[in-house]
């Protein structure tokens, strides 16, 4: 944004924009690893987040591990090692879901 | 006396700033309403969708600011429009004129307007015929996605060829040549318009380059078998935290980009009240707002075809609730 008329903007990925201080910002990256391994692996797919190191670590079944710096990085590494893209409205989702 | 009164060079100057969802209309209006570039100036804000958000951005630098939210201003919500148009006359008409009066109305239309419609509806007016003059149709088309709006959508089309100025935003995105690539396809799709580039509302030199080949586009007739583009409105509720809601729509927009054009809204959290903004699978850098908008915190819009409305709450719900 414009610094002369906009408000604040966050710097880094969209994703990361939601906790600002340091206590913050290691629960967002704890409790999101925990939420991403309920969705991935049912692809055959972890993440690790140690807290201190920037990005995720997402490993395959086959052990493979790849260090990914954003949320949107994870889709684009999950898509490209399970040949599909993981959609959220997937009926999996939304039969668990009700 | 009513020739006098309704001489051209008296009437309420009109600008309607049309453009597709998330082209950057807001953007653009804020930083000129900033630099004082309209005068005195109204400022009537048309959003599709019944969860209102740029009224929040625009108000501190208006004249004045109507908001006509629920219904989009060319179609369901024209008779709102036409009565805001009204009042503004009327009101204009009582003040005395030695006083400092109302000398132009800003539009800012919804992403899926037609600005030619809402030209006509206002040409259509008995009343409004005589007391305002539009004088500018200024259509914002986002770089990036421009070619793709006139590939996919009749309506992306309708607005360019509405348009008596195209101004290509977020033009810092793209290489130059790209920049000409748009330039040739805007300006043979409307050839009467101007097209000019900014950055965050701020007017640069793009240098196109007028030997560059437009890109062919499909005939209208083959668009028209593609599902009508609806808002959604997704209430959030306490449950749902950041960690879980940006998870799930970065996962949802990764999958969805093409069929979510645009998501937009207020989310509460520890950093604050973020504004989110997204335009395809591309989300900004949310802002920061004041705190007096909390009241529309946790809702968020999602503008799009092919979903089932009630399908998004329940896929957010098993995301949110993932850590049992």
């Amino acid at each position: 944004m414009c610094s002369a008329c906009g408000f604040p903007t966050k710097p880094g990925h969209w994703t990361d924009a939601g906790a600002d201080a340091a206590g913050d910002k290691l629960q967002l990256k704890f409790r999101r690893a925990k939420i991403l391994n309920k969705i991935l692996s049912g692809y055959g797919l972890a993440v690790h987040d140690d807290g201190l190191t920037p990005g995720l670590q997402l490993r395959s079944f086959t052990g493979r591990t790849v260090i990914v710096p954003d949320l949107e990085a994870v889709w684009s590494e999950a898509e490209a090692q399970t040949g599909t893209a993981l959609d959220p409205l997937d009926a999996r989702f939304l039969r668990a879901a009700a | 006396m009513a020739g006098r009164e309704t001489r051209t060079d008296n009437r309420l100057r009109l600008t309607i700033l049309g453009g597709y969802l998330g082209s950057g209309k807001t953007t653009w209006l804020r930083h000129q309403l900033f630099h004082r570039r309209y005068g005195r100036a109204h400022i009537l804000v048309n959003e599709a969708a019944e969860t209102p958000v740029d009224d929040t951005l625009l108000q501190q630098h208006a004249d004045g600011l109507t908001l006509l939210a629920g219904g989009c201003a060319c179609c369901v919500g024209r008779d709102e429009l036409l009565r805001s148009l009204r009042r503004l006359c009327d009101h204009r008409s009582q003040q005395a004129s030695h006083t400092p009066r109302l000398e132009r109305i800003i539009l800012e239309t919804s992403g899926l307007a037609d600005p030619g419609s809402i030209a006509e509806a206002i040409q259509a007016d008995p009343m409004l015929v005589h007391h305002i003059l539009l004088d500018d149709i200024i259509v914002l088309a986002d770089a990036a996605n421009i070619i793709h709006q006139l590939g996919t959508e009749q309506l992306g089309r309708a607005q360019i060829e509405a348009a008596d100025r195209i101004i290509l935003t977020k033009a810092d995105l793209q290489s130059h040549s790209m920049l000409s690539t748009v330039y040739a396809t805007l300006s043979q799709l409307n050839p009467g318009a101007s097209v000019s580039a900014a950055i965050k509302g701020e007017e640069i030199d793009p240098a196109f380059d007028p030997n560059a080949p437009p890109v062919p586009l499909p005939a209208l007739g083959e668009l028209s078998g593609l599902p009508a583009i609806e808002p959604t409105r997704l209430k959030i509720d306490n449950s749902v935290d950041w960690a879980a809601f940006s998870v799930w729509l970065s996962a949802l927009l990764h999958a969805r980009g093409h069929d979510i054009v645009r998501v937009k809204g207020v989310f509460d959290t520890p950093a604050g009240l973020l504004l989110l903004q997204g335009v395809r699978n591309s989300v900004q850098a949310p802002e920061i707002l004041p705190p007096s908008s909390t009241q529309r915190a946790n809702e968020i819009v999602f503008i799009g075809r092919n979903f089932a409305k009630e399908d998004l709450g329940k896929s957010l719900r098993y995301f949110s609730l993932s850590d049992g």
